[in-house]
């Protein structure tokens, strides 16, 4: 049961935190399926940071690890732009440019990281090797019976990341430009006629959105991968868009989308072990989210309603 | 601005002017555009790295059968190389059918590789697997190929149809589902010990014929590839000379004004995904059971996707997709060739088809833009 917890938070947690960035694209009105690139790039620039840094810390310092985070949100936030372009400045269609962005950014990371292992490292390798973050159990509350799980063996990106969500749903609800932001995807006339131009509070969503696909990215390369290659895209990317649309674009709903997809992963793998079944089933349960995500969307798709202008690109000439 | 930066502006606006300023032009000047400038990025790319570009290039069409190379080894030559390039081109050509006919509808088939996969495990243990003789075996690989394809294909469809689920999420997980649990099967079933791969195919099922001994050489010939053109040939004539076509266009352009002309939106939507199923289907089968003889699990092929770039760069036109799939092929072909012999890592060649694919979303406003200009200086 404990394993099922730690084990699931810890793959929910970044899924939330990409499903969080892309809330904040889509309730804006750019639509965004480049979260699974943006993640991939994100991580690929702070896997890169992590080694060239590596030689001056102790192998046991949690500093590159941070360090990592920070590069990771700023390589992703950069790769957006490219989206922002396509999407407001040249007026493309979002959905190719996010499948555009994708594909781009699976050949550029996949080169580079080979060109940079062959003439910086000297070695014929397509990864970057990482190691998996240390972990931390609260004190005290961990001995707290069944929820005690939740702070028992935790990574530290995941504490960083509740924080970052706690931020980003204060900012979302509360405040003006979180108002803006939404309205942007409802109704960019209004906006625009209420003197805030709507192509930077897009912009700046698409890169708040970039920022936290490429954190995302890289707590999958610390934990699961343990290193950065191209397995990186795995479809967490796409997961996440699932969970933001079964969670009806709001924050606390995916939130739960996120969990189920953690705990139905988590649970599987525990079911394999437990019943002693040969490892190939477990390509059986990895298809368990994705299953999901199906059923839970058609049960769900009718009642949701996605954000108005959702897509379509701002003319601020058509009436 | 100063007057020499005015004057410069202005020979820069005649010169793409005079080149992709015709409108009737546009249509091919855009795409041929876009491929000079992303051919020019790889230059500039492979300069950087201190190896030389055009000797690079030179080994992509080398690589493709396209130029001879400086050697041989025994019954090979440049035209058992070209055939060996013609058997990549075949999957490719139906991929890029499949996204096509899905665009036209204006739906997005992300599913491709997930479809290929499906229908070709499928067409292998059914017919792969089985003492068929070849005269019937063939037929059916298409036939399974083309059915398990159009199924998928369809039940996407019908789940954005019926419950409006978005096509391009549906199909993303149907391709992890087929992945996974296609990669149980031959693990757990189909696993040849040797390879870690699934147990090669019979030759009867096989769509290419393999080593085939003509005059000195011995070459695979790709039988599929005949089907792959009068498949587009049937494209090109349903799209523009059927009613159907013309609905599935209508959808594409505008669905409110399908729905207001008496279109049945939703039958022609889940009628376009499973043509479109189907010829990823049939890009399944000449993959696995023609270019390759055996389907590695845990693997999605990236043709589906290079099939993206390939339909918007052919301007979603069925002969279009001729020119760029040949030259998508020739790129990813070669590029074992070319990093075997210039030294320029494999993986460049998806770096440039990715930014060709960059360079191509870009198309619609290059287009605006150019009118915009054209206008400005009949004004």
């Amino acid at each position: 049961m404990n394993t099922i917890i730690i084990d699931g938070l810890s793959f929910a947690l970044p899924l939330f935190i990409m499903a969080i960035g892309g809330i904040y694209c889509e309730r804006s009105g750019i639509t965004n399926l480049a979260i699974e690139g943006l993640q991939g790039f994100g991580a690929f620039c702070g896997a890169l940071f992590a080694v060239c840094i590596a030689q001056y810390f102790a192998g046991n310092s949690p500093v590159p690890f941070y360090l990592a985070m920070l590069f990771a949100f700023l390589g992703g936030m950069l790769f957006s732009l490219l989206h922002a372009m396509l999407c407001i400045k040249f007026k493309a269609n979002q959905v190719i440019s996010g499948v555009v962005i994708n594909i781009l950014a699976m050949a550029l990371t996949e080169f580079l990281t080979k060109q940079i292992n062959a003439s910086i490292f000297g070695a014929a390798s397509n990864k970057f090797v990482l190691g998996v973050s240390a972990r931390i159990t609260v004190p005290g509350l961990s001995r707290i019976p069944v929820l005690g799980a939740v702070f028992t063996n935790l990574y530290p990106f995941e504490i960083v990341i509740a924080l970052i969500a706690v931020i980003a749903w204060y900012i979302l609800y509360k405040t003006r430009f979180g108002l803006h932001l939404r309205a942007c995807g409802d109704n960019p006339h209004a906006v625009d006629a209420a003197g805030i131009e709507v192509s930077r509070v897009r912009l700046i969503a698409v890169m708040a959105s970039g920022a936290l696909s490429g954190l995302g990215g890289i707590c999958f390369a610390y934990s699961i991968s343990a290193n950065f290659s191209s397995n990186i895209y795995s479809g967490y990317g796409y997961l996440a868009i699932a969970a933001l649309i079964f969670g009806n674009w709001k924050i606390m709903p995916t939130l739960g989308a996120c969990l189920l997809f953690g705990f139905a992963r988590s649970g599987g793998y525990e079911l394999v072990k437990v019943l002693e079944m040969p490892s190939s089933y477990q390509d059986l349960v990895m298809v368990l989210p994705y299953v999901l995500t199906l059923l839970m969307l058609i049960f769900f798709s009718k009642k949701n309603h996605s954000p108005k202008a959702l897509g379509e690109i701002y003319d601020k000439g058509a009436r | 601005m100063t007057d020499t930066m005015k004057n410069k502006n202005n020979f820069l606006h005649k010169l793409v002017l005079q080149t992709i300023g015709h409108e009737k032009r546009q249509h091919y000047m855009i795409p041929v555009f876009t491929i000079l400038l992303s051919l020019l990025f790889g230059i500039l790319v492979i300069a950087l790295l201190g190896k030389n570009p055009l000797q690079a290039y030179y080994n992509l069409l080398q690589g493709s059968g396209l130029a001879p190379k400086a050697s041989y080894a025994g019954h090979k030559g440049m035209i058992t190389d070209f055939t060996s390039f013609l058997n990549a081109l075949t999957p490719m050509l139906f991929a890029a059918l499949a996204v096509l006919i899905a665009l036209k509808a204006g739906l997005f088939n992300i599913g491709v590789s997930g479809q290929m996969l499906a229908a070709g495990f499928t067409a292998t243990i059914l017919i792969g697997y089985s003492d068929l003789p070849a005269v019937i075996a063939k037929p059916l690989v298409i036939l399974i190929g083309f059915v398990i394809g159009a199924l998928a294909g369809a039940s996407v469809g019908y789940l954005k149809h019926r419950f409006n689920i978005n096509e391009v999420v549906s199909t993303i997980m149907f391709n992890y589902i087929f992945q996974n649990v296609v990669s149980f099967l031959i693990n757990t079933f189909y696993v040849d010990p040797v390879s870690r791969q699934s147990k090669n195919v019979g030759q009867a099922g096989r769509l290419t014929l393999v080593d085939v001994v003509i005059g000195d050489y011995k070459m695979d010939i790709p039988l599929g590839i005949l089907v792959a053109v009068i498949g587009i040939a049937v494209t090109a004539f349903v799209m523009n000379r059927t009613t159907l076509g013309f609905e599935i266009k209508a959808v594409g352009s505008s669905i409110r004004a399908a729905e207001y002309a008496g279109i049945q939106v939703g039958r022609t939507r889940v009628l376009a995904m499973m043509l479109s199923g189907g010829f990823a289907g049939l890009a399944g089968v000449t993959y696995y059971l023609g270019y390759f003889a055996s389907i590695q699990p845990k693997v999605l092929v990236s043709t589906g996707y290079d099939a993206i770039a390939v339909a918007l760069l052919g301007n979603s036109s069925p002969i279009g997709i001729i020119f760029s799939s040949f030259l998508i092929t020739v790129i990813s072909k070669g590029s074992t060739y070319m990093s075997s012999t210039s030294g320029v890592q494999a993986e460049i060649a998806s770096a440039i088809t990715g930014i060709i694919l960059l360079f191509s979303a870009c198309g619609a406003y290059v287009r605006y833009k150019v009118n915009r200009w054209k206008d400005d200086r009949n004004n």
